[in-house]
């Protein structure tokens, strides 16, 4: 009895071992369906299985009025003990444009270059930072473009 | 990758620049006829010591080159830095450089 006890909980302690590695997330993978959605609420709700968001802690910084759809550029930054945040658009094809995995070492405060198609309406840029509470943060930058940069 | 990596205070600051294309379905159809031709890098990792400390999965309306700037803590001057992306058609690429 005794030696069972101690071989069921070394086993308990070698799955939670194993969590930490396996909070490596590919989301293409494990969430496809994020990725072919539309709109950015299928996206989100694709997502994280809910689209309540609450718009607080997360700032978008664009440009108002972006010279060239091609790279326009973003930063997301957010103090929010986060355990992912995702980025969205409703200019392209595709809703979705990036999903970080937040790891015990980072930092919420990511640049990228993004594409936004343009037909010269105001674009709505959308990113979510999901909490270790469970809730969702949203921050939103609304945008135009003055060169299109999906049509190639 | 061009990666450029450097300490300032307890946090490392952190550029890197992709060499990819990144065609869109759009531009792959436009071009090639067929909007499976298209590809992109779809994840990035950044890892220091064996630990992640960036990770990204992306869809294709990342910019041409994209670049990546980011933060992370944890880390000291002399450690590596490395990172690798794959892209739609299972391409990979990983380059290293030393936290200065």
């Amino acid at each position: 009895m005794e030696r069972r006890k101690f071989l069921s909980l070394s086993g308990l302690a070698a799955v939670a071992a194993v969590v930490p590695a396996a909070n490596a997330e590919d989301f293409r993978k494990t969430k496809p369906t994020v990725w072919t959605a539309h709109t950015v609420d299928d996206a989100v709700m694709a997502m994280y299985g809910t689209k309540a968001t609450t718009e607080s802690g997360v700032t978008v910084t664009m440009p108002d009025v972006a010279a060239n759809g091609g790279a326009v550029p973003v930063n997301i930054k957010s103090d929010i003990d986060a355990k992912s945040v995702a980025l969205f658009q409703n200019a392209n094809p595709e809703a979705a444009v990036a999903a970080f995995t937040i790891h015990e070492n980072s930092i919420i405060n990511y640049d990228l270059k993004i594409k936004l198609k343009s037909d010269g309406t105001p674009i709505t840029v959308t990113a979510i930072v999901e909490g270790k509470d469970g809730k969702l943060y949203s921050g939103v930058k609304t945008l135009t473009v003055a060169l299109g940069g999906c049509e190639g | 990758m061009k990666i450029k990596a450097k300490m300032k205070g307890d946090i490392v600051k952190v550029k890197a620049l992709a060499k990819h294309d990144m065609t869109t379905y759009d531009q792959a159809a436009k071009k090639t006829g067929d909007k499976e031709n298209a590809n992109f890098i779809t994840r990035i990792t950044g890892s220091v010591n064996g630990k992640l400390v960036y990770e990204i999965s992306t869809s294709q309306f990342l910019s041409k080159n994209p670049i990546f700037k980011f933060q992370f803590k944890g880390a000291k001057a002399g450690d590596k830095l490395e990172m690798t992306w794959v892209d739609r058609k299972g391409n990979t690429k990983t380059d290293s450089a030393k936290i200065k």
